[in-house]
């Protein structure tokens, strides 16, 4: 055998094809990696003499990984994942979803810079749930308000005098209290921070990257 | 050059008509169409032959069939369907029209 890295480098070019083809339907990037595979092994069949270089020549017929699966994309009628580049809309959407949900949440929806998967959790969390839980903390408050004990029997004088005493904050109360601050203050900014990261990160287009690594093994 | 972008488009409508003429009488497995189309210049990149026999499939112009062969492990035939073969039938005639006016007037052009 005179090709010792025939396999790592056929291992290497399906898994860039593979990565590369990710936003292929899963059966069309199975049935691609697949065909690309059989090629392959049908062209080594076809060697003579098999060398890594005959390996090399095999794949750079082949074409690029990126540029089969741009192929792929164009002949199933899949958009290429175009860098989109966040710009003012995105801006006002997380400046609105922390001061005016309604509007913030619109522009969350309609920008195209956030996947599904996060505009859902803008949605969700606070400040998307900001006013529900503002609206479920004032009802808590009247709840508990309304809860103090309203006893005119006489006859549980002593329970009277208990619930007289101004209901300090318990232990639990007072967790609860600050959980509700956190969740109230804190997780709307952790949520803006979390959209404004997965705005920037989560739609870098494919690294172009992989077609270089095969000049350097 | 212009051109590049129409030719290399034209080359790629072409492109599926030319691999359903070559399976057209005799199914073939995807490696011998590669071979056909080698020296035409037709495919430069190899790969992207996969994607589109994919698609004649999906569309339902062409069908596979897994085949056992002599030397190596099975290898999937294509073969065309009756839809496939109409449309290869329809884009002749639109072809041959099509290069004789072209030519017809790139003639003319060279003249004068």
């Amino acid at each position: 055998m005179t090709a010792p890295h025939a396999d790592q480098l056929i291992d290497g070019y399906l898994a860039r094809l593979n990565a590369a083809a990710a936003d292929l339907p899963k059966g069309a990037r199975q049935e691609l990696v697949d065909d690309v595979r059989a090629h392959i092994a049908e062209a080594r069949a076809r060697e003579p003499q098999e060398t890594d270089a005959t390996i090399l020549n095999i794949l750079d017929r082949l074409g690029a990984p990126a540029t089969v699966v741009a192929e792929a994309r164009e002949r199933l009628g899949i958009q290429p994942s175009v860098p989109y580049r966040p710009g003012l809309l995105e801006i006002f959407a997380l400046v609105l979803l922390l001061f005016m949900w309604p509007i913030g949440v619109v522009l969350l929806w309609i920008s195209p810079a956030w996947r599904m998967r996060d505009k859902i959790i803008g949605t969700l969390l606070p400040p998307g749930g900001y006013w529900g839980l503002a609206l479920g903390g004032i009802f808590f408050a009247t709840a508990h308000a309304g809860g103090v004990c309203v006893i005119t029997d006489a006859a549980s004088q002593a329970f009277q005098s208990a619930c007289q005493t101004p209901p300090g904050p318990s232990p639990l109360e007072t967790i609860l209290l600050v959980a509700a601050v956190i969740i109230i203050w804190v997780l709307p900014l952790i949520t803006a921070g979390y959209l404004a990261i997965r705005l920037r990160w989560g739609r870098q287009p494919q690294p172009a990257m992989a077609s270089l690594q095969m000049e350097n093994s | 050059m212009p051109a590049d972008g129409l030719v290399s488009q034209m080359r790629r409508g072409a492109l599926e008509y030319c691999v359903m003429a070559l399976i057209q009488h005799t199914p073939r497995y995807a490696f011998e169409v590669i071979e056909a189309l080698g020296q035409t210049g037709m495919l430069t990149t190899e790969g992207t032959l996969y994607p589109l026999l994919s698609r004649l499939r999906r569309d339902g112009l062409v069908r596979t069939e897994w085949r056992e062969s002599s030397d190596g492990p099975p290898r999937r035939y294509y073969e065309l369907t009756p839809e496939g073969r109409r449309a290869l039938t329809a884009f002749r005639s639109e072809w041959t029209s099509f290069r004789a006016s072209v030519d017809g007037i790139l003639q003319e052009g060279k003249k004068s």
